[in-house]
C-alpha cells in the first residue's frame, strides 16, 4: 500500500515539474525570432531619437544625411541646449542661466526647483574658488530669500553654506557638493527642463526599450525556459538551461 | 593577402552557398511594401458591436431595433426571469483594457439593472453574477455578484440617468466597474475563456441602452489606459543597466550599417562629453569584423539611395567581384530591379522596357524572384505609379532594401568571419526581435490576453508589453 502512494506522488511530481515551465528549443526560438518584422525605418528613427536627446548634434545631421531619416526635433535647438548644458558642466552658471533665458525665459520662471539648484552651484562654484565673502554675500542676498519659502531649499542652503565652516572641504560630510558630480547633476536637470519646454521628452527611447527586454525576460522566466540574452552590448543569445 | 576593405578573391563553394542564403532573405524583405508582423493582427481582432439577439431570454426583455437598449416589459415574478442579454461578440483579448457602458434609461419599478460579465453558455435567465462563470454588478444593492453564494459590498447603487461602465484590465488581471466616469470597484477576474459583455434588466419599465464605443465613453478610458501603461512602465524604468550600453548599441549600429560619417561625428563628440564616455572594451575578433569595409559600404548605400545603380555596380565590379559575378543571384536581381525601378522614376519608359528584357526577362520563371518582377513591371502600366498598388517600389525604403542588402554581401566577404548570420541583423535588431519576441510568448502563455510590444508604437509614443 505504502508502495503504491510513493508512486503515486513521484508521478504527481514529475506531472508538477513538467507542466511548470515550457521548453522552448533554439531551433522554435529562432523561428519565432526570424517571424518579428522589424522596419529599418523604426531602428533608424531609434537611432535619431538618441542623437538628438542626448545632444550630439553633428552625428544627428551625419545621419541626416546618411540615412534619410528626419529628426524629430529641430537640430538648431540641440545646439543651445548643449551649450547650456556644457556651461554647467564646466561650472560656469553664470553664464548658463543667461542662455537659458536667451533660450526661453519661462523656462527658470516656471522651474523654480531648477533655479534654486543653479543657484546653489554658483555658491559652490564661488566657494570652490575660495571667494568667501561674495559667497556669503550671495548666499544671504539670492538663497535666503528661497529658502524662507521652501523648507527644503532652506536645507539645501545650510548644507552648501556648511562648506564654509571646514578648512579640509576633501573631508568634510558635504563635500560631495564639491564633486563634479553635481555639476552633473544640475546640467541634467537643466537640460531636462530645456527638453520639456520643447515638448520633447527628456529620455532617449533606447534605453527603456533594453530595459524592456530584461524586465520582459524576467517574466517569461516564470514561465518558459527558452534561450535568452545576457549580454546585452553583444546580444548574444544563450541555449535555454534544461 | 587582404587589405582592410577586403579585396580577397577567395570564394569557395560555402562561402558562395551562405552568399545566397542572405540576399534570399533580404529578397523576401523586399516583397512587401509594409509588411505586416504578428502584432499587426491586433487591430483586426472581433470586438462587441451590438447585443445578441439568438441567445437572449427572448420571453422577458424586448430588444430595440438598432441591438443596442433593452426593455423588461411585464412584471418579474421569480428569480428565473430575469431580462439578461449579451453582447455579439466576446470581450476582445489583445489589448491592454475593454471597456463598455450601460445607461441607464428607466429603472422600472424595482432597480434590477445590472451590468457584468458572462462566459458563453450562461443561463439566459438569471442575473450575472447568479451562476457559476459569471460577474455582475447589480445596481439596486451595489454588490458585486460572481457565483452563487459569492458576492460582496463593492460600490454605490445605481438607478434612472446613471452611467456605469465594466471593464477587463488584462494588466492586472481585474474587472473593474465605473459609475458616472468614476472607477467605483475592482475585483480579480478568476475567469479563463471568452467573456461576453452582459446587462440585465428585472422589473417592470426598466430600459437600459449600451455602448460598445460607437459613441464616446462618459469614462475617460485613453487616461485609464495610459495610468495603467505608466504603472508597468515605472516599474520596468527601476531595472539599471550597465553604463554607456545604449551608447555601444548605437555606436555597433552605425558600423553595421556603414554610416561612417555619423559614426565619425559621433566618436568626436562622445571624446568631449563631461565625463568622457567610456565603451567597455569589445571582443577584438568582433570589433573588427564591424569596422571591416566601412568606407566601401558607406560609398554604395549613398550610391543606392541615390539611385545610381549603374555606378554602384561598377564599384561592386572594382571591389568585390565575387559579389556580382553570378548574374542569377539574389543580389544582381535586386540591382536589376532598382535600376528598372530608377528607370520608371525619371520616366523613361522605354529604356526600362529594354532594360527589363534583357536583365529581367529571366527571373521571371524563377518562383522567389518572381512575384518582385511582376511587380516591378506592372509600374509601366501605371500613369502614376507613386499611387497605385505597387507605388511601394519608388519608396526610399525600397532603395534602402537594397543598399541593405549589398551591406550584408559586403560584410560576408570578411575572411575572419565567424558566423554569415551575423552580416543580416545589427545587435539593435536582434535586442528588438528578442524582446518582441518574449513579449509575444508571455502573452500566449497567459491566455493571449493583453497587449504586446510592437516597435512602430512604441516610436509613436507608448504600447508596452
Amino acid at each position: 500500500m505504502s508502495l503504491f502512494w510513493i508512486v503515486i506522488r513521484q508521478l504527481a511530481e514529475s506531472e508538477a515539474m513538467a507542466t511548470s515551465k515550457k521548453v522552448i528549443t533554439r531551433e522554435e526560438w529562432e523561428k519565432k525570432l526570424n517571424d518579428v518584422k522589424i522596419r529599418k525605418e523604426d531602428m533608424n528613427k531609434l537611432v535619431m531619437n538618441f542623437l538628438v536627446t542626448e545632444g550630439y548634434v553633428e552625428a544627428a545631421e551625419k545621419f541626416r544625411m546618411e540615412s534619410g531619416t528626419e529628426p524629430d526635433i529641430d537640430l538648431a535647438t540641440i545646439t543651445d541646449r548643449m551649450a547650456v548644458k556644457k556651461a554647467v558642466q564646466s561650472g560656469n552658471v553664470e553664464d548658463a542661466i543667461e542662455k537659458v533665458n536667451d533660450l526661453n525665459p519661462e523656462i527658470l520662471d516656471t522651474n523654480p526647483q531648477l533655479f534654486f539648484h543653479l543657484q546653489q552651484q554658483r555658491l559652490i562654484e564661488l566657494i570652490r574658488n575660495g571667494k568667501v565673502e561674495e559667497a556669503l554675500e550671495f548666499a544671504q542676498e539670492e538663497l535666503a530669500p528661497r529658502g524662507e519659502e521652501n523648507q527644503s531649499f532652506l536645507e539645501e542652503l545650510e548644507r552648501t553654506v556648511a562648506l564654509l565652516a571646514f578648512e579640509d572641504v576633501s573631508n568634510c560630510p558635504v563635500g560631495e557638493l564639491l564633486d563634479i558630480s553635481q555639476r552633473l547633476k544640475t546640467a541634467s536637470e537643466v537640460n531636462a527642463a530645456i527638453l520639456t519646454s520643447q515638448s520633447h521628452e527628456k529620455d532617449p527611447k533606447l534605453p527603456s526599450l533594453l530595459k524592456m527586454l530584461l524586465w520582459a525576460q524576467n517574466q517569461l522566466d516564470e514561465k518558459a525556459a527558452y534561450p535568452r540574452i545576457t549580454d546585452i552590448p553583444t546580444a548574444t543569445l544563450e541555449d535555454p538551461a534544461v | 593577402m587582404t587589405d582592410t576593405n577586403g579585396n580577397s578573391s577567395s570564394s569557395n563553394n560555402h562561402h558562395h552557398h551562405n552568399q545566397q542564403d542572405l540576399s534570399l532573405y533580404f529578397l523576401e524583405l523586399s516583397r512587401h511594401g509594409s509588411s505586416q508582423g504578428p502584432c499587426d493582427m491586433d487591430e483586426d481582432e472581433e470586438a462587441p458591436t451590438e447585443l445578441n439577439t439568438i441567445n437572449s431570454s427572448g420571453g422577458f426583455l424586448v430588444v430595440s431595433q438598432d441591438k443596442l437598449s433593452i426593455k423588461y416589459t411585464s412584471v418579474d415574478l421569480h428569480g428565473h426571469d430575469v431580462g439578461v442579454i449579451q453582447a455579439n461578440k466576446p470581450a476582445p483579448r489583445k489589448r491592454l483594457v475593454y471597456y463598455f457602458e450601460i445607461y441607464v434609461k428607466d429603472a422600472g419599478t424595482k432597480g434590477h439593472v445590472a451590468i457584468g460579465f458572462t462566459s458563453k453558455g450562461f443561463k439566459m435567465r438569471r442575473q450575472p453574477g447568479w451562476e457559476p462563470n459569471s460577474y455582475g454588478y447589480h445596481g439596486d444593492d451595489g454588490l458585486l455578484y460572481r457565483g452563487p453564494g459569492k458576492s460582496e459590498t463593492f460600490g454605490p447603487t445605481f438607478t434612472s440617468g446613471d452611467t456605469v461602465g465594466g471593464g477587463i484590465n488584462y494588466a492586472t488581471q481585474e474587472f473593474f466597474f465605473t459609475k458616472n466616469a468614476q472607477v467605483v470597484g475592482t475585483v480579480s477576474k478568476d475567469l479563463k475563456g471568452p467573456l461576453f459583455p452582459t446587462l440585465a434588466v428585472h422589473s417592470q419599465n426598466e430600459e437600459v441602452h449600451v455602448n460598445f464605443g460607437q459613441k464616446p465613453f462618459a469614462f475617460d478610458l485613453k487616461e485609464f489606459e495610459a495610468q495603467e501603461r505608466m504603472k508597468q512602465q515605472l516599474k520596468i524604468e527601476e531595472i539599471t543597466l550597465p553604463a554607456n550600453v545604449s551608447y555601444g548599441i548605437v555606436r555597433s549600429y552605425l558600423l553595421h550599417y556603414g554610416y561612417e560619417d555619423t559614426l565619425n561625428s559621433f566618436d568626436m563628440a562622445s571624446r568631449s562629453t563631461v565625463p568622457p564616455v567610456y565603451i567597455p572594451q569589445e571582443n577584438g575578433v568582433d570589433g573588427q569584423e564591424i569596422t571591416y569595409a566601412l568606407s566601401h559600404r558607406k560609398t554604395l548605400r549613398q550610391l543606392i539611395r541615390n539611385g545610381e545603380i549603374d555606378t554602384a555596380f561598377n564599384k561592386l565590379r572594382e571591389w568585390y567581384p565575387q559579389i556580382v559575378e553570378d548574374n542569377t543571384s539574389a543580389t544582381c536581381f535586386l540591382l536589376h530591379c532598382q535600376k528598372f525601378i530608377e528607370l520608371v522614376r525619371v520616366g523613361a519608359l522605354e529604356e526600362a522596357v529594354k532594360y527589363g528584357r534583357i536583365e529581367l526577362a529571366t527571373f521571371f520563371r524563377l518562383p522567389s524572384f518572381e512575384a518582385l518582377v511582376q511587380d516591378c513591371v506592372a509600374l509601366l502600366a501605371y500613369e502614376q505609379p507613386q499611387e497605385s498598388s505597387v507605388g511601394y517600389l519608388l519608396q526610399d525604403s525600397q532603395r534602402e532594401v537594397v543598399a541593405d542588402t549589398v551591406n550584408a554581401m559586403i560584410l560576408s566577404t570578411n575572411p575572419n568571419l565567424k558566423d554569415s548570420k551575423n552580416c543580416l541583423h545589427s545587435y539593435l535588431e536582434r535586442l528588438l526581435r528578442q524582446l518582441t519576441a518574449c513579449c509575444l510568448e508571455k502573452r500566449s502563455l497567459s491566455g493571449d490576453q493583453g497587449e504586446a510590444f510592437q516597435l512602430q508604437s512604441a516610436l509613436s509614443g507608448g504600447k508596452n508589453c
